[in-house]
């Protein structure tokens, strides 16, 4: 979350009337800093993680854990603290002797008034000893937390609370339910950052769309659970707000767990990491490799198996953020004709990437999405400003959105030395990549945001995680690897990323090749990291692409990450149907090499020493061993903590 | 006498062949696999040239098609190596090297690079000529860098390595290996000066126990910043040689190269006639023509160009030089 501006924050309809002029604003901000910023050579490779908390609380002689809603007091008791660190959680030095010269972290507010975020104090660099530091620097951020809070008070990394919105007492202090910002029937108002931008978020995007969230994820269905089951804490009663409706129109079908406000997805802790790229182009490249990624990522990080106390039929957060943000409109949704507005929208605001935007000759036109919805005024605007056809068209997909929240005060004069516009609608499309231009001052370089990994248990883990995606970035731009595949077969990862288990029950799309289709780049390729856009192949004219749907296959994840070789020798709980849809052998077609011996090639190339090798060996082994069901995934603890739970009202259904 | 030097070229987007196997640790292929795919490109690049001159008359002429080559395949119609190798003075390229080529130097100015090249000694070979070699491989990789000095220089001397499962024993067991006066010759005399003349900054050896290390951080004035180890789990560093590293102030970096990276056999085959050797030497077997004596592999190197404060890996490859006993 970036700086929480104070002022007069529009209600619904009156900032809809200034939707066009923010957007209008908007593009020239981003004009402004296109033209400062696109020439940028030579940036360091940098990169920070974000860890985010669930604060609760809990004691000894109370076993009922409830979600705390102290935020305001913790990041106050942190902000007025100078010496941050120096009482009970000085950093241990590295056993190499490395001293960090890491500043203290800083602490950031969340959309619930139950969350944190930590981000280490600057940026990382890409010295291997400074991967080592991540961990260590997780900790500290943790102990420190811990340390402003009260001695009952704990900062966990728990995807969602396992108990929100589920009937009774489950936030301290106790708030009723059905207050007038967000009328749900399971969680009070008090549940979100009470800064006036947080219940404006939810309140307009509930005006937006003409009636409450509808936030329904399947429920896990096992030999007790009747059939069909209805969500027994839904209240169809309530008569106090028009949105209390819902209920009664359908808004709770049956074998879903109902939920009702943006708490619920708003409310999911993740690990993002943000990569500075070198320039502009190298930024848009690792926009476009990382993005078929993402889905792999998520089912690899699965953590969140409960929902308002019942075990979902699902393993990670992603739909239900989406669904819990979704502002689109009866029309935009196509359930009615379009009158008012504008176009169809297939996806909601928060949801997997829908645009490459490398201008790199690898990029076939067969992946773009087809169904791209656009603003071409918009578009025509970036052309007319210099930007080129693909960037413009991520742009002004991105600005079909309308801003949420207004400031009065902001609409006064446009202002170029600000990207205020711009981030309004740029921040609040929440894909599973964001594409990061400079700030308006050009100080930093072009970024590329990795979205979609849910955050871990353990700081071991949360950094195994962040230092992998760190490493593949280097071995994608080295390698010069090629992870392309149509962008509508990442949407539909993403939705099997979702499946129980399906890190290990599940297959996806990937590409089978990932180098360059000729043995001899050698000679005639450049080398990677050049300035200008490179195709694969120069002198010699193109090899004529064969199919697109001949470029990938399904794989599953422990074929992704290890390799066929290992994948065969190690197959899990794969199920037997070893066919794909065209009929053919599972790994009969092709060896795919695997992420973790790319990375791991990647390292034998470059001076590492004895220390680093080996905890990153350990980093690398968890990966390894979740891809290949060795390890299981949060998730699937957590499922399994409650299936042998001896309370027979605990969640299972 | 003729003198070979084989290159690989930039294998760094080189694709699956140099990308490691499970369980493929200490091994050649990345040096024989990459060899081997750069002959047989510079093979289809002199193809691509006969296609593209006649081409535009005759337009399904064979650049594309039969005339292709590829790994798996012996051509039946070998191409004269005079159209793939080139030769200078007594040295016979192995491909031609087009120095110009944008595969070769480096994208932005030296400075911006951490280049490490390390030179492999192989067995067998006089150590009164490895000077010689040193200089000569170290040249061939600030030629194809375009760089004047490499950040790292390692040395690999033969038959160096830590074997066993116990980290105490292999110590031990390393101690023995080798030959200290050798190496230690080998060191003032064909290494330092690399240092001294401003060509390597910082110098390194390969596989060094405890005992040989000590040995020769008494008698050398350039002391190595580096040892490279191979160990099967790097967290087993020997202890004896954790507490001398950190004494010394020496850098424990780990590698996965063999220790016998191009044995004469391995590069007969990759030479030869038979499958997927680039058919330079002669075959008595058959008759077939090409290059007659007895071939023997002298240094290899191997050098990597990575982008400081990036971590992105640029330019990566080897050279290996070998003489031909034609007389």
């Amino acid at each position: 979350m970036g700086l929480l501006a104070l002022g007069t924050a529009l209600d619904w309809p009156d900032a809809q009337k200034q939707a066009h002029l923010v957007r209008e604003w908007g593009i020239k901000q981003l004009l402004e800093i296109w033209k400062k910023a696109k020439g940028k050579e030579r940036d360091a490779m940098l990169w920070g993680d974000e860890v985010e908390y669930l604060v609760v609380t809990y004691s000894k002689d109370d076993p009922k854990v409830l979600l705390s809603l102290r935020q305001a007091d913790i990041l106050d008791a942190l902000a007025k603290d100078k010496s941050l660190a120096q009482r009970r959680c000085s950093p241990t030095p590295d056993e190499s002797g490395y001293k960090s010269n890491q500043p203290n972290p800083v602490f950031h507010p969340e959309f619930g008034r139950f969350m944190l975020e930590a981000t280490p104090g600057k940026p990382w660099g890409i010295e291997f000893k400074e991967l080592l530091e991540v961990e260590s620097n997780m900790k500290l951020r943790r102990c420190i937390a811990k340390d402003h809070m009260r001695p009952n008070e704990y900062p966990i990394t728990l995807t969602t609370f396992p108990r929100i919105g589920s009937p009774g007492v489950f936030t301290d202090p106790y708030y009723p339910v059905s207050g007038p910002k967000l009328r749900s029937q399971f969680v009070p108002d008090e549940i979100a950052n009470p800064h006036i931008r947080f219940p404006t978020l939810a309140a307009n995007i509930r005006s937006r769309r003409g009636r409450k969230v509808q936030v329904n994820v399947p429920v896990f269905r096992d030999e007790n659970t009747s059939w069909p089951w209805k969500d027994p804490t839904v209240n169809y009663d309530l008569h106090q707000w028009p949105e209390d409706d819902d209920v009664r129109n359908g808004a709770a079908p049956d074998n879903f767990i109902h939920m009702d406000a943006m708490a619920f997805g708003m409310g999911s802790c993740c690990l993002q990491i943000t990569f500075q790229a070198k320039n502009l182009t190298e930024g848009r490249q690792m926009y476009d490799q990382l993005s078929p990624l993402g889905p792999i990522m998520l089912a690899l990080t699965a953590a969140t198996p409960v929902y308002k106390g019942f075990l979902a039929d699902t393993d990670v957060r992603w739909n239900q953020i989406s669904k819990a943000v979704d502002d689109r409109t009866p029309e935009e949704l196509g359930e009615k004709p379009l009158e008012k507005d504008r176009w169809r929208i297939p996806k909601s605001r928060y949801a997997s990437n829908s645009t490459y935007i490398s201008e790199d000759a690898r990029l076939r036109p067969e992946y773009l999405d087809p169904d791209l919805v656009i603003d071409e005024n918009i578009k025509q605007q970036l052309l007319d400003g210099g930007m080129d056809d693909r960037l413009a068209t991520h742009f002004a997909h991105l600005f079909i959105r309308d801003p949420i929240v207004i400031f009065a005060e902001d609409l006064q004069e446009l202002d170029l030395n600000k990207t205020d516009h711009f981030e309004n609608i740029q921040s609040t499309n929440w894909q599973h990549m964001r594409f990061k231009p400079p700030p308006a001052d050009n100080s930093i370089g072009w970024r590329v945001e990795f979205r979609p990994m849910e955050i871990q248990i353990t700081d071991f883990e949360n950094a195994a995680f962040a230092v992998f995606m760190v490493l593949i970035t280097r071995v994608i731009l080295s390698y010069r690897l090629n992870f392309y595949i149509p962008i509508k077969k990442v949407d539909e990862n993403m939705e099997t990323a979702h499946a129980r288990d399906a890190v290990l029950t599940r297959r996806f799309y990937f590409r089978r090749n990932l180098f360059p289709p000729a043995t001899r780049p050698s000679r005639r390729g450049s080398p990677s990291g050049s300035s200008t856009p490179t195709s694969a192949a120069t002198s010699r004219p193109p090899t004529p692409f064969g199919p697109v749907e001949d470029e990938y296959r399904l794989m599953t994840i422990n074929e992704i990450i290890n390799g066929t070789a290992y994948a065969r020798a190690n197959p899990g709980d794969v199920p037997a149907s070893t066919t794909d849809d065209k009929g053919n052998d599972e790994y009969a077609t092709d060896d795919f090499p695997g992420l973790i011996p790319l990375v791991e090639s990647y390292l034998d190339s470059v001076n590492v020493d004895v220390t680093t090798r080996c905890r990153l060996a350990r980093y690398l082994d968890l990966i390894r061993k979740r891809a290949s069901g060795e390890l299981w995934t949060a998730a699937h603890w957590i499922r399994n903590f409650v299936a042998n739970h001896p309370e027979p009202d605990e969640p299972s259904p | 006498m003729t003198k070979l030097i084989l290159s690989t070229g930039n294998i760094i987007s080189g694709g699956p062949s140099i990308i490691r196997k499970p369980g493929g640790f200490r091994s050649n292929l990345e040096l024989t696999n990459s060899l081997r795919s750069n002959f047989l490109a510079a093979q289809e690049d002199h193809l691509d040239t006969l296609a593209d001159s006649d081409g535009d008359l005759n337009g399904n002429s064979g650049a594309n098609g039969a005339t292709h080559l590829d790994d798996s395949s012996t051509p039946a119609q070998r191409l004269p190596p005079s159209t793939w190798t080139s030769r200078e003075n007594d040295t016979l390229y192995v491909p031609s090297i087009d120095w110009s080529s944008e595969s070769h130097g480096l994208q932005e100015e030296p400075a911006q690079y951490d280049i490490t090249a390390k030179i492999f000694f192989l067995p067998g070979i006089p150590v009164s000529q490895r000077p010689q070699h040193a200089q000569e491989a170290l040249s061939h990789v600030l030629r194809a860098l375009g760089a004047s000095a490499v950040d790292l220089l390692i040395i690999s001397f033969p038959g160096l390595s830590f074997e066993g499962d116990c980290e105490w024993e292999a110590d031990k067991r390393n101690a023995t290996q080798g030959n200290d006066e050798d190496e230690i010759a080998t060191w003032v005399e064909s290494v330092e000066v690399l240092h001294r003349t401003g060509l390597a900054k910082k110098l390194g050896v390969s596989e060094y126990g405890s005992e040989k290390l000590g040995k020769l951080l008494q008698r050398v004035q350039v002391r190595p910043a580096v040892n490279q180890i191979n160990l099967k789990n790097c967290c087993n560093v020997p202890p004896p040689l954790l507490k001398l590293a950190k004494e010394e102030g020496i850098e424990l970096l780990v590698h996965s190269d063999c220790t016998d990276i191009l044995p004469k056999g391995t590069l007969r085959e990759l030479l030869g006639h038979g499958l997927g050797g680039a058919g330079l030497l002669a075959d008595p077997e058959t008759g077939a023509p090409g290059l007659e004596g007895d071939l023997t592999p002298q240094w290899v190197v191997k050098y990597t160009a990575v982008v400081r404060d990036r971590g992105v890996i640029e330019n990566k490859g080897y050279f290996a030089g070998a003489v031909l006993d034609d007389q």
